[in-house]
């Protein structure tokens, strides 16, 4: 990250507690326990008054656990918890948001069709009885100020960015006066400016003697906004520490036990091949309608070629949705041309893009990636059901489908008890690992992959880009779309920024320069740079 | 008031009479008992009754009439093993199933209080030891009989009536399905009001239901607007009553006393009482001595008119219970010539409808409008 | 706290899931038992008397054979349209418009009686699917929700036929029924016909074609996440419109096997709300085809109980609260079958 935390910050005061003041938080020697997994053991957790506290863990270290025992949708099988000093026991979420802890969930839970005003206001005692629209919408514009969290009341869920959406979760937390506020993964969904304000907010929130509990796998994300860390590993506490005596690496290496290597990935194997000239797919000044007031693209011109990773950087929202489904065939062009090697495709058909061997992983990979409620074999085999050997004469063998979904997991290196359980039933990181292995196998042009890493931990993230690199080093051509942007410099030939669906200019990643994609990303245009540099 | 129990007995006083007139006699009346062997008698002690209804006991209508002969057998037969009583038996395949029930459960004898035909008959082929009747039926097999009122009679006393209050001639029907009780009761009501004002008509609204206070109430309220003032139907409850109080015009009623729901606009009602016919067949029954028959309960026997309302007139009164002592006294006022709804001669001057023909009308006669067979 | 915990699992074991149905059927029984005991009714032998007239008479079985039939079919058509995320509320409609269209057949075309049969089964799938023709386009190209539409359609297939019934087609002398059909379903068991076996074949084919087809893999595919279906290129809307018309066909020829099997005359009250109760068997199968046979089974079972305890004196609502409960206790059941007690896994 280019910035100290320290610059970024606005001056805001610390809250420093007075000596002898009890711990917000104080959970001692918590433990859970489901059937042959230990979630939680002996693990200590202290939250000061004032202090963000980051809880640090691979996907499985038990941090949704211990938060759920937090927020008293979990009893502990051991140990004790005080609040404000106090021994107190949260027999049910309601209690929990009675004690002042309220928590932000990684997947929001507003009722899309309601405005912001009348989301927050649900099932909300303070609720005027019978109070119109307006003055819901004004309650909420005075708690918005009040908590520095830009809204608009009047507008519908649906019509909001996950961004927006995630400061009306945070926004309804706080109303309902939480003392502790306790977010998971809150910056995987934000965009790094809509990151900035969500901190900046958070450290208001905590000046005044509240305290934040965050839940992330980013490290340097965790280091800039955190006073201490907590790292977890296999349910138990590894070390609580000042984040002023951490290091990226020292963390890692806390979370998984081991030293971890983000580094350059471009190198390739020797005697691999030259380029090729001819690009496996292309877009010729295409365009697209965005859907429910979505950006759309416009004018976009790019090719990638075989052996090559062309990154896609850009904020969150800038029409990486709709450029990974006109690059797939799910979105038809509205103007422009699509060309593989070279020929003009007319029709956008996601089979025949498939067929054609064009993988996608997905934005969201439980929404339209997989279908949860079916089986892990069912999904497994959505991009190959269609022919042999699981298919032959349109009679469907659940036995080879089984054995290919066998050997996706097997590649993926996840452990599957049973391929009849819903796909829903593994965790996310799992379920992005089959997604992957499973568009690789078709990916023999292109790989499209939106976003590859989001919701993983750092063991998988680089698993999951060793994937991306084996496919590349067999002659695939890579489209990376990230908001990482140390992933898209480690990984990528060249960078494309996007900015309200256009291509500000597309850089060489061999003298690039942060400064000049953070301008792109903001709206500038590379010529318009040159020019003014 | 007339008592109704006394009407009843002095009704079967009369039944001599009647039949000496070729009237109805309760048993077998227009076809002789088939020949086949009487089914064996049954001890009171181990014989079941049952009875299958179409709407609830307390309608105040035609099941709670039905209900009282239920009540009169388990009083005449004290000792019955058991008396199966089913209410809301729609018209479909669960009717069958609840005539299998009441031969599963060993009933020496089924009445079908509203004729579920086919339902029923499926049941009758395959239960040979068990007696059926069938209420407004049209079969009789060898343990199969059907039974119904002769209510054109006392219907033909209430058009007497009608005829007499009705300043407009205008006469309104709700009806519920164009079937023959239907066409013969708004015959026989036109026929008597024409005997008094030649000039009246009838209007009619059928509304496919035979207890729906809704659809009756709105038929009441559109008829009274097309300028009747007199309303009768063939409906299980009284909610043309009411309308017709409040609109302050007349209305007939069926079934069973329902005064209090317009005293002022109540002229009469067709009164229906099956508690003698329902003894004598269980009777029969249990003595083996039961035979399949067609019967249709006459005038005074099964069926009369009610008390008449206290508006009405003594004199109207009078003259249309003077036309029912006629009847009484074996005279028919359906006779030629009548002519139907087009104009045709249907009866020629000089014949007379039997009760079959009566029975089984399927046709209105001119002055009648809005029911088409 | 002790050493065992109850947990919720995500999905439930087959054993226990069918052990958590029993107990919910026995546990209702019991409390219907307890309220009738206190009104003074003698439970125990009304359930002697259930049981022996359901199980232990030909009638019973007839009885119990010729209400699963239609429920079959109405259970298998909300079932089927389920797959693909549809919800079929216009069951009983098509019911209505399959047992029409085979009834028009079956009165007015002259034709020998096993052609005459054939061409009523025919007559009943188109009826039943052009029924539910307006409401599958309209969710096809407009995305109007079909939960209205097909209720909706309901209503006007209900009143057709109660108009045909007691207009037109009404037999002479007849309440509300038209003549006879000629061409009947032959009969097996008594009263019972060749619908009731025809339906459970239908059901475990219907079952085995989307196991082991292409087609029903993408309509599972399509039905459980149609973000998910375009984004694997299938035709979704090509397999919404071929199953919803199939859904509707499927319970038109329900529609059809009662009028030619059981009834034999269109009429107004020709379904006993089976295309409603059709939902409740579908729900209660809770998305298994075959499962449609036995929830059907239980339904049926259930309604003639209410019939058996009718010529016993309950009255009508008494015998809906009773059923109103064993379903209400089902759903409990399936619910708490997800949970097992497990032991604490401690160190």
């Amino acid at each position: 990250m280019p910035e100290s935390p320290d610059a970024m910050m606005s001056p805001i005061p610390r809250f420093m507690p007075l000596p002898g003041t009890p711990p917000l938080v104080e959970m001692k020697g918590i433990a859970k326990y489901f059937p042959g997994v230990v979630a939680n053991e002996d693990v200590d957790l202290t939250v000061m008054p004032g202090e963000i506290h980051a809880l640090l863990g691979e996907n499985g270290a038990g941090k949704s656990t211990l938060m759920n025992i937090l927020t008293g949708i979990y009893q502990p099988d051991k140990g004790e918890m005080l609040i404000d000093g106090y021994a107190k026991s949260l027999a049910s979420p309601l209690q929990a948001i009675a004690a002042g802890i309220g928590m932000v969930h990684q997947h929001f839970k507003l009722v899309q069709a309601f405005t912001v005003a009348e989301n927050i206001h649900l099932g909300w005692a303070e609720t005027p009885i019978g109070a119109s629209a307006p003055v819901l919408e004004a309650r909420t514009e005075v708690l918005a100020r009040r908590f520095n969290l830009e809204t608009r009341p009047s507008a519908r869920v649906s019509e909001l960015s996950t961004g927006e959406q995630q400061r009306v979760e945070i926004l309804k937390v706080l109303a309902r006066k939480a003392r502790i506020l306790i977010l998971d993964e809150p910056t995987a969904v934000l965009t790094p400016a809509e990151a900035r304000a969500l901190f900046a907010a958070l450290r208001a929130f905590v000046a005044e003697g509240h305290a934040v509990i965050f839940i992330s796998h980013k490290l340097e994300e965790v280091l800039e906004i955190s006073d201490r860390i907590t790292v977890l590993r296999g349910g138990r506490k590894v070390a609580t520490q000042d984040a002023a005596d951490c290091t990226v690496k020292g963390l890692a290496r806390m979370m998984v036990g081991r030293d971890i290597v983000l580094a350059d990935m471009r190198a390739r194997p020797q005697g691999a091949g030259p380029l090729a000239a001819m690009p496996v797919l292309a877009l010729d000044k295409a365009s697209t309608d965005g859907s429910g007031g979505a950006v759309a693209l416009k004018d976009v011109t790019l090719a990638v070629r075989p052996g090559e990773i062309l990154g896609i950087a850009g904020v969150a929202g800038n029409g990486q949705r709709e450029l990974s489904q006109v690059l797939t065939g799910m979105r038809p062009l509205s103007g422009g041309q699509l060309l593989i090697d070279g020929q003009a495709v007319a029709k956008a058909d996601a089979r025949a893009f498939a067929k054609a061997g064009i993988g996608h992983i997905p934005e969201d990979r439980l929404k339209s990636g997989l279908a949860p409620a079916l089986s892990v074999a069912a999904n497994a085999v959505l991009r190959e059901y269609d022919k042999p050997p699981v298919s032959a004469r349109g009679m469907f063998s659940p036995r080879a489908a089984l054995a290919l979904a066998r050997s996706i997991a097997e590649a993926a290196a996840v452990a599957i008890p049973d391929f009849a359980m819903p796909v829903r039933n593994l965790s996310g990181g799992n379920q992005q690992r089959l997604v992957a292995r499973r568009e690789m196998r078709i990916a023999s042009r292109l790989l499209v992959a939106a976003y590859p890493s989001r919701g993983l931990d750092v063991g998988a993230i680089n698993t999951m880009l060793r994937y991306i690199v084996e496919l590349r080093d067999a002659g695939a051509a890579i489209i990376l779309i990230s908001e990482e942007l140390e992933e898209l410099l480690n990984l990528s030939d060249r960078i494309a920024v996007l900015h309200e669906g256009e291509v500000m200019g597309v850089l060489d990643n061999d003298h690039i320069d942060i400064e000049r994609i953070g301008l792109m990303m903001g709206g500038q245009r590379q010529a318009d740079i040159k020019a003014a540099v | 008031m007339i008592d109704l129990r006394t009407l009843s007995r002095r009704g079967f006083l009369n039944m001599g009479a009647l039949g000496a007139a070729s009237m109805m006699l309760p048993a077998g009346v227009t076809r002789p008992a088939l020949a086949a062997a009487p089914l064996a008698p049954v001890k009171e002690e181990e014989a079941v009754v049952a009875f299958s209804h179409v709407g609830p006991i307390s309608d105040e209508g035609w099941t709670w009439a039905h209900h009282q002969g239920v009540l009169a057998v388990q009083e005449a037969y004290p000792k019955l093993k058991k008396v199966l009583e089913v209410e809301n038996v729609p018209y479909s395949a669960d009717a069958t199933r609840t005539f299998r029930q009441f031969v599963s459960e060993g009933a020496s004898v089924v009445f079908d209080t509203s004729s579920k035909g086919d339902f029923l008959y499926e049941v009758v082929k395959r239960s040979p030891e068990v007696a059926f009747l069938e209420c407004d039926g049209h079969t009789v097999e060898g343990n199969l009989g059907w039974y119904y009122i002769a209510h054109w009679y006392p219907t033909y006393v209430l058009g007497v009536a009608a005829g007499h209050l009705s300043k407009s001639g205008r006469l309104g029907y709700v009806a519920s399905f164009p079937v023959p009780s239907v066409f013969c009761s708004t015959n026989a009501f036109l026929m008597g009001a024409r005997s008094v004002n030649p000039k009246a008509t009838l209007q009619t609204i059928v509304i496919n239901s035979w207890f729906d206070p809704q659809a009756a109430a709105q038929a009441g309220t559109a008829l009274i607007d097309n300028g009747c003032d007199f309303l009768f139907g063939i409906m299980d409850e009284a909610a043309y009553l009411q309308v017709a109080e409040k609109r302050g015009v007349w209305a007939a009623m069926w079934n069973t006393d329902i005064r209090r729901y317009g005293p002022s606009a109540y002229v009469s009602s067709i009164i229906i009482d099956f508690r003698k016919f329902y003894v004598d067949q269980v009777g029969k029954r249990l003595a083996g001595t039961w035979a399949p028959g067609e019967f249709i309960l006459p005038l005074g026997g099964g069926v009369d008119r009610d008390a008449w309302g206290e508006k009405v007139p003594k004199e109207v009164a009078a003259a249309a219970d003077a036309v029912r002592d006629k009847i009484l006294g074996g005279w028919s006022p359906f006779a030629g010539e009548i002519k139907d709804a087009s104009g045709a001669v249907r009866l020629a001057a000089g014949q007379t409808m039997s009760e079959k023909d009566l029975y089984d009308w399927d046709w209105s006669i001119e002055g009648i409008s809005g029911l088409n067979a | 706290m002790g050493p065992y915990r109850l947990q919720r699992f995500p999905s439930a074991a087959p054993g226990i899931a069918l052990l958590a149905r029993l107990g919910a059927i026995v546990l209702a029984l019991l409390i219907s038992a307890l309220v009738l005991a206190l009104t003074g009714a003698k439970p125990g032998a009304l359930a002697l008397q259930v049981v022996t007239a359901s199980f232990g008479s030909q009638f019973g079985l007839e009885d119990l054979g010729l209400l699963v039939t239609p429920l079959i079919f109405t259970g298998l058509s909300v079932a089927l349209a389920l797959k693909i995320g549809a919800w079929n509320i216009g069951a009983e409609g098509q019911f209505y418009a399959g047992a029409f269209a085979a009834s028009a057949v079956g009165l007015f075309l002259p034709v020998a009686e096993p052609l005459s049969l054939f061409l009523m089964l025919l007559a009943g799938l188109v009826g039943g699917a052009l029924w539910i023709l307006i409401p599958t386009l309209a969710r096809a190209y407009a995305e109007v929700n079909e939960l209205i539409t097909t209720l909706l359609m309901n209503f006007v297939a209900v009143l057709g036929v109660y108009y045909v019934s007691t207009g037109p087609w009404r037999a002479k002398g007849a309440n509300s029924t038209t003549a006879r059909i000629p061409a009947e379903i032959p009969e097996f068991f008594g009263s019972l016909h060749w619908g009731l076996p025809a339906a459970v074949l239908l059901a475990l084919l219907l079952a085995l074609a989307l196991a082991r087809s292409r087609f029903g893999y993408e309509v599972r595919l399509a039905g459980s996440n149609p973000q998910a279906a375009l984004y694997a290129g299938l035709p979704a809307r090509r397999r919404l419109i071929a199953v919803m018309l199939a859904a509707g066909a499927l319970a038109g020829l329900g529609g059809m096997v009662e009028v030619a099997g059981t009834v034999h005359r269109l009429q107004g009250g020709l379904s006993n709300s089976y295309g409603y109760l059709g939902i409740m068997v579908a729900v209660l199968a809770r998305g298994s085809l075959v499962g449609v046979v036995f929830s059907a089974a239980l339904m049926a079972f259930i309604l003639n109980a209410g019939i058996i305890l009718q010529t016993q004196g309950l009255t009508t609502s008494t015998v809906l609260a009773v059923t109103g409960l064993i379903l209400f206790l089902t759903a409990i059941g399936d619910e708490l079958a997800h949970y097992r007690l497990v032991r604490d896994a401690r160190a």
